[in-house]
């Protein structure tokens, strides 16, 4: 009769789903663990000065601010769509929050919320154009990423943001340490928390998971995808917006060219992760830890004192590398789930 | 004849588009109509033209190939390193057009035989190519480039430039494949359902090779114009130019999702943006500003399709309490 797996029909939709979500992901957790671990050794053998304060300290910067960005993104590639125009609205709102502060002193405390409301706007309109007009994820992303891209020079001109504009205490905050781990990092972590207790727990946060999952079964349930989609660009964009801020702060000088071509590390941060393009897998602790990797690895390349160009072909390859390793996986777990259900019935 | 207007519906509304925009262009500038200036505009116009019909294929197929600007840029700085290595013509050509197959192969083989989405796998060679473009050419490029090397590229027929040329036997040979060939009737019924053609028997691992390998070859042939008319070529070419191609292909009214569109709607396309072009130059309107209105002209390509399904959305009233 039923056995201690539980009787499927006892569960609900969302609870039937994360639970299995939850197991596939913990393998996989484990395999990017592993993953890293070993990058981890390779570059302290090969690499000059890899595990030295300084370097790590540098490493966690990268991966933080990386990991902002893919978490982010990891909640639009969950309900199965693409944002290409990461890197844009990382680089208008970087320029335009820092510079519109820089004009007005008085606002410098606002640069922040500026930024976020900048990106919710930006991500909205993402969310706009593949949610309600449902134009392909890839297609509207890649135009608004032009788009977004053309009023960032069109405002910036030829002008750049330096680092005596920025708010002071944004100077002062960037490279500030609490309890010795750098602030970038403790907001990372925060937020990794914040956004793995709302997709898990709150019904809007599992409901990303269930459209992923199935879209079609999703809405025969009654879940409005519109509604789904515009809330993942939406989010997406208040954290690129967020992330343009903080790298901004990092980076010291903005120019109008900043950010091009973040997409490709934050989706490649993204499924290294365990974040499945084909939407309804993935953590943002997966995120978080795919964004360490790759920033453990494009660090140790340049340490190695590999060739920049070598390492675009790297980033390249590394994007390919992980969603091949994610279409196995999927493949496996196919296999796995078909054997599974075949003994629920006999059971 | 009804049928006929039905059928060429998408390419009436560009010729009326086409129409109103060299009209707009002509107010803009009293240059606009000068043939030697709509010539010489339209040589520079030509390598995003030629990735446009490459690209067209590989969209009815339901896939899509972003890393065609790439391919370019490797071709053309393989190409002109073959030049500065003193290498006679048809030597050069081959060599990069044989790595842009190669290039070509790898992307297919990764859609069609690994199956993995072809969005995140133009996105890596996209990168990864762009890498290797800019390792051949170093960090200056490669300049001066001459003779028979550049002929492609900055030569004339008579008054016709020789890349116009170029794009109209490519345009033709494109049409040749899409519509009288087997080979296009099987992109467009993979574009449609892709279970029945492969119950039918035919191959779609290789129909899809295939056509990513048209695809680098056209984007080999704009890197070969392009080193030609611009004398140079460097790791950056044509870095960013992939969503004008991509909006040719979609305001050719080649449908995103394939199955749908023809070579005549790609060509219009490519007539009307390229006008577009040459007026906001003229009336000196900044790069960034084009880009900018490319991608605008993207978006209402693409939503103006599905305005009909947004009305729906506002109109529908809830069923269920």
């Amino acid at each position: 009769m039923s056995s201690d797996k539980g009787n499927a029909s006892n569960k609900s939709f969302g609870q039937q789903l994360s639970a299995r979500a939850r197991s596939a992901m913990k393998s996989q957790g484990a395999g990017v663990i592993v993953f890293l671990l070993l990058i981890i050794v390779f570059f302290s053998i090969f690499a000059p000065h890899f595990m030295s304060m300084q370097n790590v300290k540098n490493i966690l910067f990268s991966a933080a601010v990386l990991a902002i960005a893919a978490v982010g993104e990891s909640l639009v590639l969950l309900t199965g769509n693409y944002d290409l125009s990461v890197g844009s609205i990382v680089g208008i709102v970087a320029f335009i929050s820092y510079d519109v502060c820089s004009k007005a002193p008085g606002l410098g405390y606002i640069v922040v919320i500026f930024g976020l409301v900048f990106g919710i706007l930006l991500g909205a309109f993402n969310g706009f154009l593949v949610g309600y007009l449902k134009i392909p994820s890839m297609v509207a992303t890649l135009g608004t990423l032009s788009v977004y891209r053309g009023l960032d020079s069109l405002y910036a001109g030829s002008r750049e943001v330096t680092k005596n504009q920025i708010p002071h205490w944004v100077n002062v905050f960037a490279p500030s340490t609490f309890l010795g781990i750098p602030s970038y990092v403790w907001i990372c972590l925060i937020l990794c928390v914040v956004a793995s207790f709302f997709l898990f727990y709150r019904p809007s946060g599992r409901m990303l998971y269930a459209y992923g999952s199935n879209p079609k079964a999703a809405e025969s349930f009654g879940l409005k995808s519109p509604r789904i989609i515009f809330g993942a660009y939406t989010l997406s964009g208040l954290l690129a917006g967020f992330v343009g801020i903080l790298m901004g702060a990092q980076v010291g000088t903005i120019n109008s060219v900043m950010g091009n071509g973040y997409e490709m590390e934050v989706i490649a941060a993204a499924v290294i992760g365990g974040v499945s393009l084909w939407g309804g897998v993935g953590t943002p602790a997966g995120a978080m830890l795919g964004a360490l990797v790759y920033a453990c690895l494009d660090n140790g390349l340049i340490l190695i004192g590999v060739n920049e160009y070598f390492r675009l072909i790297f980033q390249g390859v590394a994007v390919i590398a992980a969603v091949g390793v994610d279409a196995f996986i999927r493949m496996q777990s196919a296999r796995f789930s078909t054997r599974h259900a075949i003994l629920e019935v006999q059971a | 004849m009804k049928s006929f207007i039905r059928r060429y519906q998408w390419q009436e509304v560009l010729i009326g588009l086409l129409v109103i925009a060299v009209f707009i262009g002509t107010q803009l500038s009293p240059y606009f109509l000068n043939y030697l200036n709509l010539a010489n505009s339209s040589v520079t116009f030509v390598p995003t033209a030629l990735m446009g019909l490459g690209l067209f294929p590989i969209v009815v197929l339901g896939e899509i190939d972003i890393s065609l600007t790439s391919t370019l840029a490797v071709s053309a700085v393989l190409y002109a390193r073959c030049w500065e290595a003193g290498m006679p013509v048809v030597e050069g050509a081959l060599i990069s057009l044989a790595v842009a197959v190669v290039m070509g192969v790898v992307n297919g083989v990764l859609v069609a035989v690994a199956k993995l989405p072809s969005m995140a796998v133009t996105l890596g060679t996209m990168g990864a190519y762009r890498g290797a473009a800019y390792l051949i050419a170093g960090d200056a490029g490669i300049n001066g480039i001459e003779g028979g090397y550049a002929s492609l590229g900055s030569t004339w027929v008579g008054y016709i430039p020789v890349p116009v040329l170029v794009f109209a036997i490519v345009a033709f040979v494109i049409w040749v494949i899409m519509a009288k060939t087997n080979y296009g009737q099987y992109c467009y019924a993979i574009g449609n359902q892709a279970p029945a053609v492969k119950s039918a028997g035919i191959s779609i691992t290789f129909v899809k090779i295939v056509a990513y390998v048209l695809g680098a070859v056209t984007a080999w042939l704009a890197g070969v114009v392009w080193a030609g008319q611009y004398a140079s070529a460097r790791g950056d070419n044509a870095d960013g130019t992939i969503m004008l191609v991509l909006t040719i292909v979609v305001l050719g009214g080649v449908s995103i999702f394939g199955g749908s569109g023809l070579t005549s709607g790609v060509v219009l396309a490519v007539a009307l943006l390229f006008v577009v072009q040459s007026a906001m130059s003229l009336a000196n309107v900044p790069g960034t500003t084009q880009t900018l209105i490319s991608g605008l002209i993207l978006l209402i390509a693409i939503v103006l399709p599905n305005l009909s399904r947004l009305k729906e959305l506002i109109v529908k009233k809830p069923t269920t309490k």
